[in-house]
């Protein structure tokens, strides 16, 4: 049985390329355009871990980083966090982070745009196998 | 009185003892000589102010003293006593200069009324003396003043920064200074006193003078004004320049005109727009970078799953990706439009258009786009906005913009209960003036965001905008002599007025038009 993981991003062309690299590398992908999708299908699949893309529309990524973070079912769910691609919104996202790190843990794993396919395949493996 | 030391002469000692002593006792002083001789020798060292002199006496007579004190000094007041009926010598002594004549026995009343008379003379005369000397004095100094000031306003005009031209009332040039020479590239010395109006200003310029003079009935300044001067002989200054038209008691006298030589102002200001605009494009670099870097992954991205759908001949692999890599093309390719359009100078190009077509047009080109994100997005034009003279491609860039802008501002909005909408109207104001209006019910902006909106690189859509679209917009409507206004507020939406200047378009073209 293949791991199950989620990609949440709102660009369809991340998640085209995310999709495809799980595929390439034996992970059945699951998507998400935002972060309520996202907690719907985290809660309706049970993946294995999720991508996440930090800067979405409505802060939504943020968001729901938070809540599985702070749920106690959810939060060891393992998160690949993506952060967003411009230094001003790089910043903004670590930001919006620090306002709750007292509460919320750092991410699993922190991987910053643009992603070899390798990199990415490591960091799955490591965390999931 | 000052006139108080009296010389007497007389050769009786009687005489002369008898005056002196009732002299002495009206309080004057009293020197004394028994002939001409003495006379002569006491008057050098007591300088007496009045000499009262009898006409006989040895040695030196009477006449003769009188001659010699007249030749020392003309203004002496000497007093002769003659006898009675000596009618000739009074007659010399009259030529000679004599002040006043008593009669021998000399009277004490006599004696005083002519001392009193001499007395006068004297002060009249140290009076006027004194006068004259003060006024002498006066208009010395006031002649003075008056050629410090002349040299003083010679060496202002002389070394004003202005060019300084003033004509007298037959408009032949007075005042030509060396910034004027410098400016109208002819010597002082060939303009002064010897042209006119005409022969220095273009026709032009000349009536536009005159006709101010004409115009300006009281004494008046007009207010500075910038024109292109234009020399007979060629050539041409950037200036800053005002006339004062010169009245004296309600009659014209003359005309001066100022000018500012703005060659190196004017250079320095388009030094100033350009460095800017060389700074924006250089905070616009680091920016850029990033906006870039996020079409490469995109290539990328594209690239790499059309290798796997090339392995696997999985079509839509090769679409997905394939579509992804046109995608970012065509990113590239807008941006490249929008950094183009931002470092060039570009003049509108004004040609008849449908303001109206242009946004359903736009409205068209957006609207799946909007409608896969739930926004809806509709036109609201002013029907009576026909066929106008305006840059069609400013109205549709600037407006593009502004609808995808709107976009954004509705997916980023927290409230996801709203019906979305962008609405593009447009209306006509007096004067004129084309209005394309966009509004959102967006997230709207608070005043630190709306601040920085035409700020280079300001982007408040993290990686995802470039900051130059507001920019080229803002800078669209700049050159096409509109303004942008925006309105906005957090959680209710935004809105965008962009006001153009338009002509209409003659109505028999447009039937031509239709016609043909």
């Amino acid at each position: 049985m293949n791991k199950k993981v989620l990609v949440v991003d709102d660009d369809p062309d991340v998640r085209s390329f995310v999709v495809t690299v799980l595929e390439e590398n034996g992970y059945s992908p699951l998507v998400a355009h935002d972060g309520v999708e996202g907690l719907e299908k985290i809660k309706a699949e049970s993946p294995d871990l999720v991508i996440l893309d930090v800067l979405m529309p409505r802060g939504s990524g943020i968001r729901l980083y938070r809540q599985l973070k702070t749920d106690e079912s959810l939060k060891d769910l393992p998160v690949v966090m993506f952060t967003g691609i411009a230094l001003r919104s790089f910043l903004k996202s670590q930001k919006a982070l620090e306002e709750f790190n007292g509460e919320v843990p750092k991410p699993d794993i922190y991987l910053e745009k643009p992603v070899e396919p390798e990199e990415l395949v490591q960091a799955l493996k490591k965390k999931i196998g | 009185m000052s006139a108080n030391k009296i010389l007497i002469v007389d050769d009786e000692d009687i005489i002369v003892r008898l005056l002196a002593m009732s002299l002495r006792s009206d309080g004057y002083e009293v020197v004394t000589a028994g002939n001409g001789q003495q006379a002569l020798e006491v008057l050098e060292k007591e300088a007496p102010d009045i000499v009262v002199t009898d006409i006989k006496m040895p040695v030196m007579d009477g006449l003769e003293l009188l001659k010699r004190i007249k030749e020392l000094d003309g203004e002496k007041e000497v007093i002769i006593v003659t006898g009675h009926g000596d009618i000739d010598s009074t007659i010399t002594a009259l030529q000679y200069g004599a002040s006043d004549f008593i009669n021998k026995p000399v009277r004490d009343e006599a004696l005083a009324i002519a001392l009193e008379r001499a007395k006068t003379k004297i002060h009249i005369r140290e009076q006027l003396e004194g006068y004259t000397k003060n006024l002498e004095q006066k208009v010395a100094e006031a002649t003075e003043e008056i050629r410090r000031r002349a040299s003083f306003q010679r060496l202002l005009i002389h070394s004003s920064n202005d060019a300084i031209v003033a004509f007298d009332r037959e408009w032949k040039i007075v005042v030509f200074n060396p910034e004027a020479a410098r400016i109208f590239d002819v010597p002082a010395g060939d303009v002064r006193n010897k042209m006119t109006i005409e022969d220095l200003y273009l026709p032009d310029l000349a009536k536009m003078f005159k006709a101010e003079a004409e115009k300006e009935k009281r004494q008046g300044e007009m207010p500075w004004k910038e024109m292109t001067l234009n020399l007979k002989q060629g050539g041409q200054f950037p200036v800053r320049y005002a006339v004062n038209v010169l009245h004296e008691k309600g009659e014209f006298v003359g005309i001066v005109n100022f000018f500012q030589d703005l060659t190196e102002i004017k250079r320095l200001e388009n030094e100033l727009v350009q460095s800017e605009r060389l700074a924006a494009v250089g905070q616009t670099v680091s920016g850029l970078a990033h906006y870039v870097k996020n079409i490469l992954i995109g290539l990328k991205g594209g690239s790499y799953v059309v290798d796997v759908g090339m392995k696997k001949n999985n079509m839509e692999k090769l679409k997905d990706g394939w579509g992804t890599i046109k995608k970012n093309i065509a990113r590239v390719s807008d941006l490249t439009q929008d950094l183009l359009t931002y470092s060039k100078e570009r003049e509108p190009e004004f040609e008849p258009c449908f303001p109206n077509e242009i946004v359903q047009d736009v409205v068209n080109l957006v609207y799946d786009a909007a409608k896969g994100k739930d926004i809806e997005i509709k036109a609201d034009v002013a029907p009576d906005l026909g066929e106008v003279t305006a840059d069609p491609r400013t109205i549709h860039r600037s407006l593009l913009n502004l609808v995808s802008n709107a976009m954004d501002a509705c997916l980023e909005d927290e409230d996801t209960s709203k019906n979305f909408l962008i609405e593009v109207r447009t209306y006509t104001e007096p004067d004129n003036t084309l209005c394309l209006e966009v509004r959102d019910n967006g997230c709207g902006m608070d005043d630190n965001t709306m601040s920085r909106l035409f700020d280079p690189m300001f982007s408040s859509k993290g990686g995802k905008g470039t900051g130059l679209g507001l920019l080229v917009t803002g800078k669209l409507v700049e050159e096409h002599k509109g303004r942008i206004d925006t309105e906005s507020e957090l959680g209710k939406g935004t809105r965008f007025t962009i006001r153009l200047p338009f002509e209409t378009v003659a109505q028999e073209t447009l039937e031509t038009g239709q016609g043909g």
